[in-house]
């Protein structure tokens, strides 16, 4: 977009964020009670609705369940009025796809899947309102679902995207920034060792930058911990005190 | 539908106590659960809506666009319906598990909006022949608890309540050619008039009697079911039997002014907590799933 | 039809040899395989080898009307197909995992990284533009399918000639080749995509995984850049783990296989238009070498045979005596015969399995050494063995313990009269002689 500056000179940017902040997080676990675990999960105007079934028995086909551990089964949907303009298919195209395989192989690594062998646990991930940072808020609402369903796993599983402009690392990007087609990074990081399970980068970014952009959606992926532990806890201490122990 | 399973003991209980009058959550047969009605959840819709009947969950986003109007009624815009069954619901609807259940409302939808007077299409025309409004109207069913078509119906019609067409004008040029242009104020838009959309009241046949918004469990007793559409005024405009079972014409027949009852009441109740919603304008605090 | 699994013992092999940094066909970590690049006779394709991995890439074009959103720019079109022929265990018509896989990544590389100016493929804005179509098709599949598919989409797309086409006023009149030359599309900058296979964890770290690496692989990390050392893409997949340092340093190991690569192809496409212009010939059927063997013939080595005796008696008396000794052979029943024990049970200690098969390979050694060192024996004129040599009878069993039976007499002509070297390589072909029987009568 021609004439829209993602980022002025005093070092705003379009929604009146600095470089390395964060959009307003708001979330909360148990939100649907039929299903073993659920979360929902607000990261500005993106809201993702996150449910976990399992584990249980395989469904389907015998033949795909893995002798020593759990298969993880996702799915990623989006809401046909999610984005601004009306999506079709909620999911089924490739783009879908792609995002459903990377969420399988995120909670692939941070699940302890060896604790249940041949059986399945099934992430289910729905877009209510897509804008700027979809694969990341299904990354946070699916760990918020996955501890709600008490499903045991290495590390909270934290994901944050990181632009590229003017020299400025740019933290969790929103519709209007990925859009503008400046480079972007989405990683999705276990905060305690480091550790990235997932790394995509799209556009143009020379190798120089890779640095600080990287380092860049490292601390924002913290930052989201610190959020999420925390609510974390207080579903705990309220579960805690309706049970009245 | 999503399926439970209940063991024959279960059965029997829920059978029995219906004939009493009481049910196991404690409600009489007419009365409706517990049902929450929220607007404007989603922003960058037209008009959105959530309800939550007990353990069902429902989310209805209404998009207005605009398209060429049907060669059969050229001064009328018209409605779209989709339905998604996503696998929040259950495991059952992955891929493309909720395919059949999701054509099912659709085509349950369609039929009752068919009738002229539920909605006004004509204030959808913007130019005959050329240009009217489209609403597309997605349902997205998140959580199964039993009686799946009432919800939606209260959804549906609270999402058109909410709904926001931008008021657009027609330039003529010079040349004869159309210009379309769309009003810069964000609040200048007309609403829908939903007073006759009808809302659907499904009774399930239980035993010799029937029931007012079953859950899954009941649902699983009930071998027939009635689906009725009623309009505020008690009129019924259209009427569908579910089920394996069968229904005696008698009972068809209770069945009806049963539905017309509560359905009368069921629309008074929307009616007045969509006018409050209203009301209170940009000062209500949007809840959303967090509450 | 299902792939067939990999073995335990060959997936430890590989493991273990890739922890001693050895790679199966002796490349070190960070070396590629020879990438051949060889062009058909119409612009726009290409076949594009790495290693045995092949990838055939075709370039289409078609006027058609502009995206509603996007009325001034061209569209392009990636797809990319595993065609059955590629390996068995691809399937027609399924579209897996790994298709969506490798069929987003091409486009997220090519497209998103706009390496082809899409304005330029605009002929009449909102009314006509070029679609590029660029299908590409596995032919073979021996590891690293997105590396070959990269360096074949933007090999073709550069070698791609679109017709010309000239806008006056309303009119667009479309050139036919013969009436102007076609037009290269105008291309920014040559994404590459380069892998790197992750072992144990992230332990060890290997370049252009083939076939049997990557099914041994943990996990996989694609990076793709161009020469000027700006990164297109990066996409991580399989369930490693990775730290930034890990990251970093495979982006500067990319960077400069990135420059190789691009120097190939640009010495490829330079060849390529030489020869065009020349008139000379070119095209598949001359890129496709005629392995033939016209003419075979081996140099006649002159051996010096003058000191075989006394080279002979060194090693006897240097050599330890053979470490088993053959028994008489115990006849069980007609037509079976056990010579010997056997080597002892391998199939108890599973840790052990790989230094038993070198065991094996070292008593095999032993016992190809030992029926050496039993025809030298003979040279010195023992004539116990005569005995031995009689009654030794094959053993039915599929082991390489061979020993090979000759008549004495034939030995003794052909010892006194023949070199060190031919006695070693008559040996062997009698030992492949028996061989070979037994598989014919198996």
């Amino acid at each position: 977009m021609a004439g829209l500056e993602l980022l002025s000179d005093e070092g705003y940017r379009v929604d009146g964020r600095r470089a390395g902040e964060l959009r307003k997080v708001r979330a909360r676990m148990g939100v649907f009670a039929q299903a073993d675990g659920s979360a929902y999960i607000e990261q500005g105007n993106t809201k993702v609705l996150a449910v976990v079934y399992g584990p249980h028995e395989m469904r389907g086909s015998r033949s795909k369940a893995l002798h020593d551990r759990a298969l993880v089964n996702c799915q990623y949907s989006m809401a046909t009025f999610s984005t601004g303009e009306r999506k079709r298919r909620p999911h089924g195209d490739r783009k879908s796809s792609e995002m459903t395989l990377h969420l399988k192989q995120t909670f692939e690594a941070a699940i302890l899947t060896q604790l249940y062998p041949r059986s399945q646990i099934d992430i289910y991930v729905q877009v209510l309102q897509a804008d700027g940072g979809n694969y990341c808020a299904s990354v946070n609402a699916a760990t918020l679902a996955t501890i709600d369903a008490g499903i045991p796993m290495r590390d909270y599983v934290c994901a944050s995207s990181a632009g590229f402009i003017e020299d400025t690392p740019l933290a969790d990007l929103n519709y209007v920034e990925e859009a503008a087609g400046g480079p972007q990074v989405a990683l999705a990081l276990l905060p305690k060792s480091d550790q990235i399970a997932l790394l995509e980068m799209n556009s143009r970014l020379h190798e120089d930058h890779l640095d600080q952009v990287i380092e860049a959606a490292i601390k924002a992926c913290k930052d989201i911990y610190t959020v999420l532990d925390q609510v974390v806890r207080e579903h705990v201490h309220e579960v805690t005190t309706l049970l009245g122990e | 539908m999503a399926s439970v399973v209940l063991s024959e003991a279960e059965k029997v209980y829920i059978v029995h106590g219906i004939q009493e009058d009481l049910r196991v959550d404690g409600r009489g047969c007419e009365d409706y659960r517990c049902t929450e009605v929220e607007t404007d959840v989603v922003s960058n819709t037209s008009g959105s809506a959530r309800v939550k009947l007990g353990h069902t969950d429902i989310l209805v986003g209404v998009k207005a666009e605009m398209g060429t109007p049907k060669l059969e009624k050229p001064d009328e815009g018209y409605l779209e319906f989709f339905v998604d069954c996503s696998a929040n619901a259950t495991p059952e609807f992955e891929g493309r598990g909720g395919e059949e259940l999701g054509t099912e409302i659709v085509n349950t939808l369609y039929r009752i909006f068919s009738n002229g007077s539920s909605i006004d299409l004509k204030s959808l025309c913007i130019n005959p022949r050329e240009h009217c409004w489209v609403l597309y109207v997605d349902v997205l069913l998140l959580e199964c608890g039993g009686n799946l078509f009432d919800a939606i119906s209260i959804a549906v019609k609270a999402a058109l309540f909410n709904t926001r067409i931008p008021k657009v004008r027609v330039l003529e040029d010079d040349e004869g050619s159309k210009e379309i242009e769309l009003s810069d104020d964000p609040y200048d838009c007309i609403r829908l008039n939903v007073d006759n959309v009808p809302c659907i009241i499904t009774l399930s046949k239980i035993g010799c009697r029937h029931v007012v918004d079953a859950t899954l469990q009941e649902e699983a007793c009930s071998l027939a079911s009635l689906l009725l559409s009623v309009t505020n005024r008690g009129t019924l405009t259209c009427m569908k039997k579910l089920g394996k079972g069968s229904l005696d014409p008698e009972s068809i027949f209770e069945m009806m002014e049963t539905g017309k009852k509560v359905g009368k009441t069921l629309h008074i109740a929307l009616q007045k907590t969509l006018e409050k919603e209203e009301s209170l304008g940009t000062t209500r605090q949007k809840v959303g799933f967090l509450g | 039809m299902k792939e067939t699994p990999l073995s335990n013992c060959e997936r430890r092999f590989l493991l273990r040899a890739i922890e001693e940094r050895k790679r199966l066909d002796g490349r070190q970590s960070y070396d590629y395989r020879n990438v051949r690049i060889s062009f058909g006779a119409d612009y726009g394709c290409c076949i594009v080898e790495l290693g045995r991995t092949k990838v055939l890439g075709q370039v289409s074009c078609e006027l058609v009307s502009p995206k509603l959103n996007r009325a001034t720019e061209g569209i392009l079109f990636f797809n990319l197909e595993l065609s059955p022929m590629a390996s068995p265990a691809f399937e027609p018509g399924r579209q897996s995992e790994l298709l969506v896989k490798l069929n987003r990544l091409l486009e997220r590389c090519l497209r998103n990284s706009k390496c082809i100016d899409t304005e330029s493929l605009c002929v009449v804005a909102g009314v006509k533009v070029w679609q590029i179509r660029v299908d590409l098709h596995l032919l073979n599949h021996d590891g690293n399918i997105i590396d070959a598919a990269s360096i074949a989409a933007i090999v073709a797309l550069c070698h791609f000639r679109r017709p010309d086409v000239s806008v006056q006023g309303d009119e667009v009149t479309l050139y036919t080749p013969e009436e102007r030359d076609p037009v290269p599309l105008s291309i920014h900058h040559m994404p590459i995509c380069v892998s790197f296979a992750f072992f144990q964890q992230g332990t060890y770290l290997l370049v252009d995984p083939s076939e049997r690496e990557e099914r041994v692989m943990d996990g996989l990390l694609v990076i793709a850049m161009n020469k000027h050392r700006e990164i297109c893409t990066i996409q991580s997949s399989g369930g490693i783990m990775l730290l930034k340092d890990q990251v970093l340093r495979c982006s500067k190991i990319t960077g400069v296989k990135v420059a190789e690569i691009t120097e190939l192809i640009q010495k490829a496409l330079e060849n390529d238009r030489k020869v065009r212009k020349e008139g000379g010939k070119f095209g598949f059927a001359e890129s496709i070498p005629n392995q033939k063997i016209s003419a075979f013939k081996m140099e006649r080595a002159p051996v010096d045979t003058n000191d075989v005796e006394e080279q002979a008696e060194e090693i006897i008396t240097k050599a330890d005596p053979p470490s088993e000794v053959f028994a008489k052979p115990i006849l069980q029943t007609p037509g079976t015969a056990q010579i010997g024990e056997g080597i002892e049970n391998s199939w108890g200690d599973l840790e052990e399995s790989e230094r038993e098969e070198q065991e094996e390979d070292n008593s095999d050694d032993a016992t190809t050494s030992g029926v050496q060192k039993m025809e030298t024996e003979e040279i010195s004129g023992v004539s116990k063995t005569k005995k031995e040599a009689d009654t030794i009878i094959l053993s039915d069993s599929e082991e390489e313990v061979v020993v090979v039976l000759e008549p004495e007499e034939t030995r003794k002509k052909t010892r006194t009269h023949t070199s060190a070297k031919q006695e070693n390589s008559s040996s062997k072909k009698t030992f492949n002689k028996k061989r070979k029987k037994k598989r014919t009568t198996h």
